[in-house]
């Protein structure tokens, strides 16, 4: 068994074909990327390095960079905080009810499937004060806030409305990736609890959410790289606007580098992206995954 | 005892059920809203957006299918996502396999290798791959769009499947060796079968995210007939207006597939979970 | 397992062909079947089987036709817009008439990603032989590093540059140290355009001259019970073009700013913001989330008295209320001493293109009599040539826009397209528009200041 799971030429061969792929198509034009983040570079002159410039200008006079930074993190943290609680409460109560189960998953994972540009101009209709809620808000005499204008208070009114219209819209997926690992646990183990006298609340508890774990790790990671990337939404509802005060890292750097011409600079803010990436992966998985690697 | 036991949690259901219909109706409305608008012409939409359309506008339907040639679009990004989910799948589960479950010194960083590909956003990386392939003269061509397609897929396909593969149970395994069963027949014969319900939501997650990737699509491909749907629909975004109630129709027409593509590939999904666990 | 994949994907394919009836349906079998052995060869292969029925083939069957791209930022199919409707008649035009000799192919994106693509084919060696481009920042970047061709000796070369109305002056936005690098297609001119009837009984019988007249005009119009203006903060380009204006007649100098010769913080352009917030008050209630879009059509649809807009803005509004046009009427904007906001499309030619000639030939086209009358009769823009079209075939407001052009004593460009950078022109549409959500004069003005210490002023 041992042996036949070292076999060199079977992991060569396994990995080969994506590895190649990997490096060639994606991997080398990262490099590439992170080199212009020490260049000045606008894709239409040769790049000219000039070392660490465009990070300097980065952290320190960088207004919209500072925005982007305490919107992406509120992002991360909000999205990555209910999209487990609201994703496992889904996945429970979906998977504890028989009827209808398959109309309500799919009903929840729709959002998931349709493209984030065309409902980022749905939400974005719907929060425009001429023509959305407040509309049915005022039959009621309620005078509807700016949704998407409003710039009070430390975190913004606007934030808190994209934050939520993309829990509508990815809870599903964590629902989903929760339910698929669920249906892998053995029957056996809920049979045999539910003879020891376990409640359904009890058995989710003892039984399912152990058993889950490293899917709730897998779920997480992907919500928080998700989170820290996301674009479509913010870009489609407000284009980081009034005033850059929704900006994130994705949208500065889209502005910096195609609507600016700041190849390099926007570059910058891609490896500052894929840093922090990186350590929000690095934490949870120390965190929240059991270690698989020991068999 | 029982009787109240039972009377509790046949209450407790309907409460389950009266806040999943309470939240699916929240789920609906904004998509029905969608159809709704692409029935009405842009001067109603502006002047009462909520009101019933006069006379239904079926011509945005039209206008949309023939202007925006969504027909050559829908089969361009059926082509180029199919075949890219079908070598995802394969290319990626055979290096969560050999990440997941075979034992090597590389395997975790391996792992941490493909996954910077999920972390960098694809603006940075656009410009770079575009002259590198303009230099092979792939781009404009929909084997250009199809290889960074199925590269960007790469990364998350392996990252969920190593899960799936890790999380099979050993003795399985290791009766098969018993069995005399080679390496390549396990990952057959065993370990793809096993996760299918991880494969079916693998290919559903970058399914859907290729099936409306819009910048890649619109920077590599400049011929009209090679477009896809993303690009296709954005057509409507004119520069100083926009035609909403055509767009909207045309997205309505863009839906339709993902949603039978998603259909058949979700209750494969909730198959698993009836022959599964939590029952009763 | 694979033949379950093989078989939703054959299902998806055969779907997909349903969906779209006739056309194509056989190219959807072969790469389903191929795809089955998995390999890229095959995807490769049926992809290039593909696209040889495309546009590769076309310059092969038809021998030594001259192939030329010309890039656009609209659809020219799904399009509304009448301005590029007529561009789409002044290609099929020109290949028409050129046929054997020239062929040119559009590539369109939409805006948004228009400079994405433009920039990523130069980085990769593929400039387009001709693109569209604005004016100002946006060209410079093309003209510095030597991508736009200068077309000065084309243009003076048979007398093309004398059926400009006037002449050299009308290139003054493209011109670089005396070169001609890009010609422009139109001209738009923004101007207040206002609702007769509500301006009849509101009792206001002249147009308003001056700031002061201005204001009384929108005090009398909300006593009569209307909104006097509609405008939109949430496209923040909008709100600047007011903003421009209040800048321009308080004398603000853009090209003092821009060298660092005179500031943000200066006492004119605080008086100007002044203005801006002083105005705000006649603005609709829903003016800060309301687009562009939104803001238009609560003119058309007669919610708001006036709106302030290029006169790309008219086929806009007599497309959406044919009624309508009998009701609008357009002034100049007050107190700015005769001066006028233009904007106009123009053609570049890449400095690289193998086939000038013809490039040269389509630029002709765009600026022949058949497409100026267009863009005069029924696209409801300014020509850019000396050329005589039918008043009463033209939207009526462009009579009237022609008028405040005309008698303009000067044109000066859109504020964001005429500071040192794209990013310098958009900073000043954010600060604007975050100046009238509620941020304090100074504070925004001295954080526009900032930014032009940090960008502009150092280099």
């Amino acid at each position: 068994m041992d042996k036949l799971l070292r076999d060199k030429k079977a992991i060569t061969i396994f990995i080969a074909p994506a590895f190649l792929l990997f490096t060639f198509i994606l991997f080398i034009p990262i490099c590439q990327s992170v080199y212009y983040s020490f260049c000045n570079y606008d894709a239409l002159t040769k790049p000219q390095f000039i070392g660490f410039e465009n990070y300097r200008q980065l952290f320190t006079i960088d207004r919209t960079m500072k925005i982007a930074i305490k919107n992406s993190t509120f992002f991360l943290i909000f999205s990555v905080v209910t999209q487990l609680i609201a994703g496992l409460i889904l996945a429970a109560l979906l998977t504890n009810i028989k009827k209808g189960r398959n109309f309500f998953k799919n009903v929840y994972y729709l959002p998931c499937v349709l493209s984030s540009a065309a409902l980022g101009l749905l939400w974005m209709f719907i929060f425009t004060p001429k023509l959305g809620i407040n509309q049915i808000l005022a039959q009621f005499g309620i005078d509807g806030p700016l949704w998407l204008m409003d710039t009070k208070g430390f975190i913004i009114l606007p934030m808190w409305v994209i934050a939520s219209v993309s829990l509508w819209q990815y809870v599903g997926q964590s629902m989903m990736l929760y339910m698929a690992q669920i249906s892998g646990i053995s029957s056996s183990l809920y049979e045999a609890s539910y003879i020891d006298g376990c409640t359904k609340v009890q058995a989710f508890r003892y039984i399912t959410l152990p058993l889950i774990r490293p899917m709730v790790a897998t779920a997480m990671s992907l919500n928080a790289i998700g989170s820290l990337k996301f674009f479509d939404l913010i870009f489609n509802m407000t284009e980081g606007g009034p005033n850059h005060m929704t900006e994130v890292l994705a949208t500065h750097l889209y502005q910096q580098g195609f609507k600016y011409f700041k190849y390099g600079y926007a570059s910058a803010i891609g490896t500052v992206l894929l840093v922090l990436c990186l350590i929000v992966t690095f934490i949870i998985n120390k965190f929240v995954k059991v270690d698989n690697y020991e068999m | 005892m029982e009787k109240s036991a039972k009377k509790k949690s046949k209450a407790a259901l309907t409460l389950i059920y009266i806040f999943l219909s309470f939240l699916a109706v929240f789920y609906l409305l904004p998509l029905l809203w969608v159809v709704y608008v692409s029935l009405k012409d842009d001067k109603t939409l502006f002047v009462s957006p909520w009101a019933l359309p006069e006379h239904l506008m079926f011509e945005n339907y039209n206008f949309a299918w023939t202007a925006g040639r969504l027909g050559v679009a829908t089969v361009n990004s059926a082509l180029v996502c199919g075949i890219t989910l079908v070598l995802c799948l394969l290319i990626g589960s055979m290096a969560a396999f050999a990440i997941g479950r075979m034992k090597w010194k590389f395997s975790g960083a391996m792992m941490a290798y493909f996954l910077t590909g999920m972390m960098i956003p694809v603006h940075c990386i656009l410009i770079p791959i575009f002259t590198r392939f303009s230099k092979i003269h792939l781009t404009d061509s929909l084997t250009g769009l199809v290889l960074p397609y199925l590269t960007l897929s790469l990364p998350i396909t392996i990252f969920i499947m190593t899960g799936f593969f890790q999380s099979l149970p050993n003795e399985l395994f290791e009766s098969a060796c018993i069995d005399g069963c080679s390496i390549y027949r396990s990952f057959t014969h065993i370990a793809l079968p096993l996760s299918k319900t991880g494969l079916f939501v693998t290919g559903l997650m970058t399914f859907v995210a290729n099936w409306n990737e819009l910048l890649l699509a619109m920077v590599f491909i400049s011929d009209d007939t090679k477009k896809t749907l993303p690009v296709s629909l954005s057509k409507f975004v004119g520069p100083y207006n926009t035609n909403y109630s055509q767009m909207f129709a045309a997205i309505v027409i863009a839906i339709i597939p993902t949603i039978i593509v998603y259909c058949m590939f979700s209750n494969q999904i909730v198959d698993g979970l009836t022959a599964g666990a939590v029952k009763g | 397992m694979k033949r379950k994949v093989l078989s939703v994907l054959l299902s998806t394919a055969m779907m997909a062909s349903l969906l779209m009836g006739c056309g194509g349906g056989n190219d959807t079998s072969a790469p389903a079947q191929s795809s089955d052995d998995s390999s890229q060869e095959a995807a490769a292969a049926d992809d290039s089987s593909a696209s040889t029925d495309s546009s590769e083939e076309a310059p092969a069957a038809s021998g030594d036709v001259e192939e030329i791209t010309w890039m656009f930022w609209d659809d020219l199919n799904a399009t509304e817009d009448l301005i590029s409707i007529g561009y789409k008649d002044v290609v099929e035009r020109f290949n028409k008439d050129y046929e054997g000799k020239y062929h040119v192919n559009v590539v369109t994106t939409n805006l948004e990603e228009y400079y994405a693509k433009l920039n990523a084919l130069v980085a990769a060696d593929e400039t387009p032989d001709c693109f569209i481009v604005s004016p100002g920042p946006n060209l410079d970047v093309y003209v510095e590093p030597g991508i736009t061709a200068d077309l000065t000796d084309y243009l003076k070369a048979d007398g093309w540059i004398d059926t400009f109305n006037g002449g050299e002056g009308a290139f003054s936005q493209q011109t670089y140290d005396g070169k001609i690098h890009a010609v422009p297609l139109n001209i738009a001119a923004a101007c207040v355009f206002y609702n007769t009837e509500m301006f009849e009984a509101a009792g206001i019988t002249t147009m308003p001259t001056d700031w002061q007249g201005m204001l009384d005009a929108c005090a009398k119009l909300q006593d009569a019970g209307y909104t006097p203006l509609t405008i939109s903060a949430g496209t923040a380009w909008c709100l600047s073009m007011l903003a421009g204006y209040l800048c321009d007649s308080e004398g603000v100098d853009l090209a003092a700013i821009d060298a660092g010769e005179a500031s943000w913080l200066d006492s004119n352009v605080v008086n100007a913001t002044n203005k801006l917030v002083e105005i705000s008050q006649y603005f609709q209630p829903t003016a800060a989330g309301d687009t562009n879009d939104v803001a238009t059509a609560n003119f058309y649809n007669e919610e708001a008295a006036m709106l302030i807009q290029g006169s790309w803005a008219i086929a806009q509004i007599n497309g959406s209320n044919p009624d309508f046009e009998d009701k609008c009427g357009v002034f100049a904007f007050p107190g700015t001493d005769g001066r006028v906001i233009a904007k106009s499309d123009s053609l570049a030619m890449s400095a690289k293109t193998a086939h000038p000639d013809a490039v040269i030939a389509l630029m002709k086209y765009f600026t022949d009599e058949t497409a100026q009358k267009y863009t005069a009769e029924i696209g409801g823009k300014i020509p850019v040539t000396t050329v005589e079209y039918d008043e009463t075939k033209a939207p009526a407001q462009l009579a009237y826009v022609m008028d405040v052009f005309g008698s303009a004593k000067s044109t000066f460009g859109f504020y964001n397209e005429s500071m040192a950078s794209t990013e310098a022109g958009s900073t000043f549409d954010d600060t604007m528009v975050s100046i009238y959500l509620g941020t304090p004069v100074e504070e925004g003005l001295s954080s526009l200041e900032d930014f032009f210490k940090n960008n502009v002023w150092n280099k």
